[in-house]
């Protein structure tokens, strides 16, 4: 049947997306959309979007959805969610709007415990100006301002979980998935939005995704490099 | 070139094809033969598959302001792109076009004088199939009567990098040297032999049912890989941004779905009845 195809909380119209040919986000905005499906919460689901290539999902949803400045996700979610609490808030971000420039954000929404959640996607690079080195990159790996890969001064690759879990309440879901299983990543998906309506706690999920474009991968050394990732940042709850 | 005139160029494609790469080469080529130039270009956020636009101006003369509102000659690589040079092209205007990917009734009705090259049919069967923008480069390069040496060691700099072997950058040069020498035609067009399939593939078995579409599929591979039977591979029929989309074997196929869960883009789905 073709309208089991996609999830249906994607905007059927909006596609084919933006998203470069085997973006990562694709994947998990995909297992996100059946998240959705499968909890039922369309009506009541706003998605908010950050600077960077997150923001090409600006249409994706069949449902409200809010582009903010670059790292400012969260707080406008958390203030969104303050003003009307009925709503199930999801702050979608990368790894440059989350790690980099909204870490503090993030830390203090992790801190006060609000009722939201936040997917972060974590490709190892800034996609969108063409892949200059991240926080999360790690010692090595070679990108366009790194051309002989990141040397150790520059630090090794930023574990963005281990940080929010130490300030987080001990009742916040903290928890990392990959696209390289993406049944895996729905269940963490849905668990993660479920800490927020049944639990009214903060939940964070780091998502390890793959980015063609700017590794300079096809499909195979895509998986492989992915794979080389989740041995350096350990996957589940954490 | 004649050392008085100025000739506006609008060049227009999707992002990924190399736009601006020809841009800065015809640039240099016409800074290296004495001409003024300027380059302005012109793209949205999106690093693959948006239309992506260079406006450029050789002149003999002092170069003034680097957009113009009419194009002398417009050059067209992709079939979504051709929307955005509606607004440039004149009756006078000498539109140049891929026409193994556009059809010359696509084209905006203003334009009169229409050439078109079957770059991609020819790259794919003579050349490497990644040359036609190289190929389109050397019609573009005879057009505005460029030396064929310089323009082709300014396009050789651009590209330093992605020429890895001896053979790609021949290949290249091939395709280079196709189009410098090809005459141009006023044919008619009508059918563009890469084009997207606009039709759902079916695929029946007695206990599987599997669904692929053309119209979404990115030819990303991701399903092939994922595949734990090798059920999939690669077919003859053209995706969205013209790669090939796969086609599967519904008797080594297990149904485990694995496929439809990891498309980014929604295009594969299989079921057990």
């Amino acid at each position: 049947m073709s309208d089991q195809i996609m999830p249906k909380s994607w905007y059927a119209k909006s596609k084919p997306h933006y998203f470069c040919p085997g973006c990562g986000h694709g994947i998990a905005l995909k297992q996100l959309g059946y998240a959705i499906d499968d909890l039922r919460i369309e009506d009541d689901f706003v998605f908010g979007i950050d600077i960077g290539c997150s923001l090409l999902a600006w249409n994706f949803f069949a449902c409200d959805t809010i582009q903010t400045h670059h790292g400012r996700t969260t707080p406008v979610m958390v203030g969104y969610k303050m003003t009307r609490p009925s709503k199930i808030v999801v702050a979608y971000m990368g790894d440059g709007g989350g790690y980099a420039i909204g870490l503090q954000s993030l830390l203090h929404a992790a801190f006060r415990n609000n009722p939201i959640t936040v997917i972060l996607v974590n490709n190892e690079n800034y996609a969108m100006t063409g892949g200059q080195v991240a926080p999360t990159t790690e010692t090595d790996v070679v990108t366009t301002t790194t051309p002989e890969g990141k040397p150790i001064e520059f630090g090794p690759g930023f574990l963005g979980p281990e940080i929010v879990r130490s300030i987080a309440n001990k009742d916040a879901f903290v928890a990392r998935a990959s696209v390289s299983s993406p049944l895996v990543l729905r269940n963490t998906l849905k668990k993660a939005i479920e800490t927020q309506t049944i639990k009214n706690n903060f939940s964070f999920v780091e998502v390890l995704s793959i980015c063609p474009t700017n590794w300079k991968t096809n499909a195979k050394e895509s998986f492989e490099r992915l794979k080389e990732m989740e041995k350096y940042f350990p996957l589940g709850e954490i | 070139m004649n050392n008085n005139k100025t000739i506006k160029i609008l060049l227009s494609g999707e992002g990924g094809q190399g736009i601006q790469t020809i841009a800065r080469a015809l640039l240099a080529t016409a800074v290296e033969q004495g001409f003024k130039a300027s380059y302005l270009p012109s793209f949205g956020v999106e690093q693959r598959g948006a239309p992506s636009i260079a406006f450029v101006i050789i002149s003999g003369e002092d170069i003034k302001y680097p957009r113009f509102r009419h194009a002398d000659i417009v050059m067209v690589l992709a079939d979504r792109a051709i929307n955005k040079t509606k607004s440039f092209i004149t009756p006078n205007t000498d539109v140049l076009f891929d026409s193994s990917v556009i059809e010359s009734s696509s084209l905006p009705k203003m334009s009169v004088h229409k050439f078109g090259t079957p770059a991609t049919q020819l790259s794919h069967d003579k050349f490497n199939p990644k040359s036609y923008n190289v190929l389109m480069y050397g019609v573009l390069a005879k057009i505005l009567r460029l030396e064929k040496e310089i323009s082709w060691k300014a396009l050789k700099n651009q590209l330093n990098d992605k020429f890895k072997t001896k053979k790609i950058e021949e290949e290249n040069r091939d395709a280079y040297e196709y189009g410098y020498n090809a005459v141009l035609e006023k044919k008619k067009f009508s059918k563009s032999s890469f084009k997207t399939k606009s039709t759902i593939n079916h695929y029946y078995n007695k206990d599987k049912k599997a669904t692929i579409d053309p119209s979404r599929c990115k030819g990303c591979g991701l399903c092939i890989e994922k595949c734990p039977v090798g059920a999939l591979s690669w077919g003859n029929d053209l995706g969205v941004v013209a790669t090939p989309v796969p086609v599967v074997d519904l008797n080594k196929c297990i149904g485990c779905g694995m496929c439809h869960q990891i498309c980014p883009d929604g295009a594969i789905f299989i079921e057990k009845k």
